[in-house]
C-alpha cells in the first residue's frame, strides 16, 4: 500500500448482524433494544451497537486490502451520530502513513450515512505478520 | 537539539508507548532491559519516534541499532540531514 491510497465500501446494518451481535455478546442495554427507552433519550430508534462498526472494520482489513498478510496493531474510533437498523453506511479509508522500516501502515477511516451524516471516524495501524 | 534532549524525548515516548512510568533509558539500554519492549511494541516505538521527530528509518537501519544510544545517534543524524 502507498501513501494516499483510498478505499471505499458500503455496509448495511442488517437485522441478521444486529441480532447476531446481541446473541454473541449479550449487550441488550435498553438503548439497543427498547424503542421507547431510546426515543425518550432523543434517538430516532433503537441505537445500533457502536462496535458493530468495528466488525465492518475487521472485514475491511482482513478481506478488502490487497495484502492478506496483515494484522492490526492498534485502532481508535470516535462516534459522532447513532446508526439505526438497516442504515446503509458509506465507509471510506485513506492511507495516511507508511512506515517502511517496520512494515506498518496507518489508515484513517470514516463511516457516513448516505445523507452525509458522519457516524464515526478513526485511525487504524496495521502491519505484516512475519515468522 | 542535544543528545540529552533526544534521549529525554525518546524516554518519554517509551514511557507512553510501553505504559510504564518507571522506565529510565540510558545510552546502553537494550531491549532485554525493558520488560515491555518486545517485537510488537518495538514497531509502535519506531512508528512513534518517526512521527515525533518527523524522520524515516529504513528496515536495514532498524536492524543495525545496537542500543538506545545508537538509536538516539541515528535520530540526531537524521535530524541533521533533514
Amino acid at each position: 500500500m502507498n501513501l494516499g491510497d483510498e478505499f471505499s465500501r458500503e455496509f448495511v446494518i442488517t437485522r441478521k448482524i444486529y441480532d447476531g451481535f446481541r446473541e454473541l455478546f449479550n449487550d441488550n442495554n435498553p438503548l439497543h433494544v427498547d424503542l421507547e427507552f431510546a426515543r425518550a433519550r432523543g434517538f430516532g430508534g433503537v441505537v445500533m451497537h457502536g462496535n458493530i462498526l468495528n466488525g465492518f472494520l475487521s472485514y475491511f482489513i482482513g478481506e478488502c486490502l490487497p495484502d492478506k498478510n496483515v494484522i492490526i496493531h492498534s485502532q481508535e474510533i470516535k462516534y459522532y451520530n447513532p446508526a439505526y437498523l438497516d442504515d446503509k453506511l458509506i465507509f471510506t479509508a485513506k492511507v495516511v502513513g507508511v512506515f517502511e522500516s517496520v512494515g506498518a501502515v496507518e489508515i484513517k477511516f470514516c463511516f457516513e450515512k448516505e445523507s452525509g451524516v458522519k457516524v464515526a471516524k478513526g485511525m487504524i495501524q496495521i502491519g505484516r505478520k512475519t515468522v | 537539539m542535544t543528545d540529552a534532549d533526544v534521549l529525554k524525548q525518546v524516554n518519554e515516548i517509551f514511557i507512553d508507548v510501553l505504559d510504564n512510568e518507571s522506565i529510565v533509558l540510558k545510552r546502553e539500554t537494550v531491549a532485554k532491559d525493558v520488560e515491555e519492549w518486545d517485537s510488537l511494541t518495538h514497531i509502535q516505538l519506531i512508528v512513534t519516534v518517526e512521527k515525533h521527530f518527523k524522520i524515516k528509518f529504513t528496515a536495514a537501519e532498524i536492524l543495525k541499532f545496537r542500543d538506545v544510544g545508537h538509536f538516539c545517534d541515528e535520530i540526531i543524524r537524521k535530524l541533521g540531514a533533514s
